[in-house]
């Protein structure tokens, strides 16, 4: 049986397939994006904000105001938590960190402070702490491996109120998650 | 331009394909027995690699069957592995790399149903069903070996199951091993998925090689191949699912198996209907 020479015909239908898949990718990117940054509003003690779609958010406890956990995240499920804390009228934001690292220090396992500094986060003025810890099942017969949790804290100073937004992500996730939660912090007013 | 016409339908190529699909599902039924009479115990190398073997059975059931009856009209068998190869390399390379760490998308394709079919159509399909194309265009396709359209079901058969074979192994080595019972179920869906689908393409491979086709013809035969992989994976997930809490999802793979060799019966039937009725009209000619 004799073979079909490659034709411009096949050359151009090669580049059709191509381009359909490239285009079907562009789509998929795009869809992806608009699931992954959906959003619902969110509105507790005047403080409101647009908490990502889909994700387990739990009832508001004591200067908890939300925690919203991403369930489908490998490793540590990416988590944000908002508080609301009250504050002296001459406390400053440092003092806030200080004693939000000091908590750290006691809840979390293997907490090191990573860096704290004075930032402008989309035109507030901002305290910002890094810092990673140890995430680890406290049932000792589970067999998952703790997993590395980095986490960022915004700390804004508003009249006799703290508002602390922070960031929780697995060490391996947390690059790739903080651009949607950059999205979650330019959405809190209070 | 030269027009050259398959001319036979090469019975074994399909005896094969529908032998593959009940020799999964034998096989799946004799692993589980197996897993439950037995109970064996593994350390975590001897699962690995256990999860490791039984990722290559579907390809090497399939080979087994291709090389005992590929006798009348053989095709090179070096040149049948190598596209086998060369489907797993994509996957390797591209396939699973682009799905799962730039579009992440076990992280958003559950979000809803549209997700799941948009995300399994746009993403998955056609990432999948393009690299398998291109496993075999790329390679054999213009190779005087490829001189009958029902080569291109062959080949692309050998590149899906290298990609499903890939596939397979990625899950076992990312679970640390897998449980027997319900992932080798899971590797015959995949395999079974990933054969049926690469035998549209397959199907439309051969075509646009011996005969005139329109320019839409490939890329039809992708996004065909594409909607029926993401709707597979919708619908599969539909009928293993048994109940949903709020803390987790209960799923019997049992169901997915049946509904995947169903739809593997029919794909490949299909296929074989066309190829037939294409045969038989140019026999008219």
């Amino acid at each position: 049986m004799e073979n079909k020479k490659i034709s411009l015909g096949d050359r151009y239908a090669e580049i059709t397939v191509a381009l359909i898949t490239i285009i079907a990718l562009i789509g998929g990117w795009f869809y992806k994006s608009s699931v992954e940054n959906s959003s619902v509003p969110f509105n507790v003690e005047g403080i409101t904000a647009q908490a990502p779609k889909g994700w387990l958010q739990s009832e508001p406890s004591g200067d908890e105001l939300l925690r919203t956990t991403d369930r489908s995240s490998s490793g540590y499920n990416t988590t944000y938590i908002l508080r609301k804390i009250p504050i002296a009228a001459d406390t400053s934001a440092s003092q806030v960190a200080s004693l939000l690292t000091l908590g750290h220090g006691q809840d979390l396992l293997a907490f090191r402070l990573l860096e704290q500094r004075e930032v402008t986060v989309y035109g507030k003025t901002a305290y910002e702490i890094s810092y990673v810890y140890v995430e680890s099942n406290p049932n000792l017969t589970h067999k998952n491996i703790p997993s590395v949790v980095r986490g960022i804290d915004y700390i804004y100073m508003n009249s006799d109120n703290a508002v602390v937004v922070s960031f929780w992500a697995d060490d391996r996730n947390f690059d790739i998650d903080l651009g949607r939660f950059h999205l979650f912090l330019q959405s809190i007013k209070y | 331009m030269t027009e050259s016409k398959a001319v036979h339908e090469r019975k074994h190529v399909w005896r094969n394909e529908f032998l593959l699909i009940i020799s999964l599902v034998v096989f799946v039924g004799v692993v589980y027995a197996l897993d439950g009479a037995i109970k064996p115990v593994f350390t975590t190398s001897t699962l690995l690699l256990t999860g490791v073997f039984l990722a290559l059975v579907p390809a090497a059931i399939w080979l087994v069957f291709f090389y005992m009856q590929d006798r009348l009209e053989p095709e090179p068998k070096g040149y049948v592995v190598g596209v086998f190869a060369l489907g797993a390399l994509f996957a390797a390379a591209v396939g699973v790399p682009l799905i799962e760490n730039v579009f992440r998308v076990s992280h958003w394709i559950y979000a809803s149903t549209t997700a799941t079919i948009l995300g399994g159509i746009l993403v998955v399909g056609f990432t999948q069903e393009f690299l398998k194309y291109a496993a075999v265009r790329y390679s054999i396709y213009h190779s005087d070996e490829f001189d009958e359209a029902t080569d291109g079901v062959i080949y692309a058969t050998a590149a899906g199951l290298g990609y499903a074979t890939v596939l397979n192994i990625q899950f076992v080595v990312s679970n640390g091993g897998v449980d027997l019972g319900t992932g080798v179920i899971r590797m015959a869906i995949v395999a079974l998925a990933q054969a049926s689908f690469s035998g549209i393409t397959g199907y439309f491979l051969g075509r646009a090689k011996f005969e005139s086709e329109q320019i839409w013809w490939m890329p039809l035969g992708i996004t065909l191949a594409a909607i029926f992989n993401g709707l597979f994976n919708w619908l599969r997930g539909l009928v293993s699912q048994t109940s949903v809490s709020l803390s987790n999802v209960a799923v019997n793979p049992w169901p997915g198996l049946a509904f995947a060799a169903i739809v593997a019966f029919a794909t490949t039937g299909i296929v074989l209907w066309l190829v037939r009725r294409n045969l038989s009209m140019q026999a008219g000619k």
